[in-house]
């Protein structure tokens, strides 16, 4: 009800703040922070369920028993496990190699994360919170709590900055001057170029971490109040009548869209994972990359 | 490594305000007064607020749930393993152990049938031996019955010449009565009975 109320169909897709600071920083200016809004509210929704989950999926572990008992999962923390396992062995060994066990708790993390976040703004919370508690609140200006936090490109950036950090410390921390080395390609003159084109590359990957999930979210969201403000529109130009009708089909388009999303919450999630597992395992495992490269290369020649 | 560490959080640090240099309200004001929603909405305390949960959410989950999920994901791992590893080290083992004793009794077997074939060897040997030793003895013991079958046939000759003899001797005498001395008919008897064995076989 709320989407065919608002008026535009990015009203219930942006950020409601609730609670807001305005402070001047010495090199920024003016800026205006945000202390509470409907999508931090979600934010922490979402870290508190994936402790709950997976906290529950991991409570069996710590428990007594036989050892074989406590090596086959059941229930909920099978599922868990399942995606833990597959993160861990067909998404991060094959890029990450050696190195597998030291980085799967970060992909791990991102993962539920951006998971739950993604799946919460499926909820139609905002509304029933409206309706029931904060109808006249002045905390939240009469908005209820609801949202897809990791429809906000800020945390998408933050998150895809978390990324490129674990990137730039670890090949650091690992390969030392190996990983700056792999920047400068080539001769003299032309690597200092290629350096600059690896760091444009670096920008850009975290540029495309952050729009991809960020646009993936939004875009979802904002198909849905178009579609359901056909019914209003439709009821105003054709009647009652005309009304139910596109109400039927806009309705029914709607589950499939729906559907589509929670399918694209998880593609979205793993997609995030996937890249981020991708990129710190190019950062750490250049030594292998250039074993493998310079055995393509012995056996083109040959 | 510490100092590298440092400068790279003092660069995380400017790309997040960099995201917040170009924060955008989410409600923008336009010349009619009217709220024109940007989708772009978001600002610094966005920012914060994802570091803080997502790293405390790291810390966390790291603690109470990773842990023991990757702990177990290894256990796990190592006992699949180390199953499939002893399972075909066991087989291994098994086959060779088959193949020996395969061999063992095959090798048993032969020794058998040799046992056996010179045990029948032995046995017709012994039987040959055995059979040739009875067939001397019983030629040896025929050949003595023989022998003692002779000198009591002689004898028995011997007695029957003697008996003869006398009965013959005793007879003419009371037959001639008086006309031949004793030793006269004696004599002539004598000469008599060794023309007799000289015919005799």
């Amino acid at each position: 009800m709320n989407i065919l109320a608002s008026g535009s169909p990015l009203e219930h897709v942006v950020q409601h703040p609730f609670v807001q600071w305005h402070v001047n920083l010495p090199l920024f200016g003016e800026q205006t922070i945000t202390i509470l809004s409907d999508q931090i509210i979600m934010q922490m929704i979402a870290g508190v369920l994936a402790i709950l989950v997976t906290s529950y999926a991991a409570r069996r572990y710590s428990a007594m028993g036989a050892v074989n008992e406590r090596l086959v999962p059941r229930g909920i923390g099978n599922f868990i496990e399942v995606i833990c396992d597959y993160l861990r062995k067909n998404v991060a060994a094959p890029a990450l190699g050696p190195y597998t066990d030291a980085f799967v708790p970060y992909l791990w993390t991102a993962f539920f994360f951006i998971l739950f976040s993604n799946i919460l703004g499926l909820v139609p919370s905002e509304p029933f919170t409206r309706y029931f508690f904060f109808g006249d609140s002045a905390l939240t200006h009469g908005h209820g709590i609801g949202g897809t936090a990791t429809g906000n490109v800020f945390v998408t950036g933050t998150l895809a900055a978390c990324t490129l950090l674990m990137i730039v410390v670890n090949g650091l921390r690992l390969q030392g001057m190996a990983f700056v080395k792999h920047f400068f390609q080539g001769p003299f003159p032309i690597s200092v170029l290629i350096a600059g084109l690896e760091v444009i590359g670096l920008c850009a990957k975290t540029f495309a971490l952050t729009m991809r999930l960020f646009a993936n979210m939004v875009a979802g969201h904002v198909l849905l109040a178009v579609l359901l403000s056909f019914i209003s529109l439709s009821a105003a130009s054709l009647g009652s009548a005309g009304g139910f009708l596109i109400a039927l089909v806009v309705v029914l388009g709607s589950v499939a869209i729906n559907l589509l999303e929670l399918f694209v919450a998880f593609l979205q999630a793993f997609i995030f994972t996937f890249l981020t597992a991708m990129f710190i395992g190019q950062a750490v495992n250049i030594h292998h990359d250039h074993e493998h490269e310079e055995a393509h290369g012995e056996a083109h020649a040959h | 490594m510490g100092r590298s560490r440092l400068s790279l959080n003092r660069g995380a640090l400017a790309i997040t305000f960099a995201f917040s240099a170009t924060a955008t309200p989410a409600f923008g004001a336009d010349p009619h007064g009217e709220a024109t929603p940007s989708i772009l909405s978001g600002d610094l305390g966005n920012v914060i607020w994802t570091l803080a949960i997502f790293f405390l959410l790291l810390a966390v989950l790291k603690r109470f749930a990773w842990k023991p999920i990757l702990s177990a994901l290894q256990r796990r791992e190592d006992f699949i393993r180390t199953s499939l590893e002893s399972a075909s080290k066991e087989r291994t083992e098994a086959e060779r152990l088959l193949k020996e004793y395969t061999e063992r009794i095959e090798k048993a077997r032969v020794e058998a049938t040799a046992i056996v074939e010179e045990g029948k060897r032995d046995a017709e040997a012994a039987r040959r031996r055995i059979h040739d030793d009875a067939r001397k003895e019983a030629e040896e013991m025929i050949g003595r019955a023989k022998r003692e079958i002779g000198i009591a046939r002689d004898d028995a000759v011997h007695a029957l010449a003697d008996r003869t003899l006398d009965l013959a001797t005793l007879l003419a005498g009371k037959i001639m009565a008086r006309q031949l001395n004793a030793e006269d008919h004696r004599g002539l008897l004598e000469e008599s009975i060794k023309e007799m064995s000289k015919v005799q076989p």
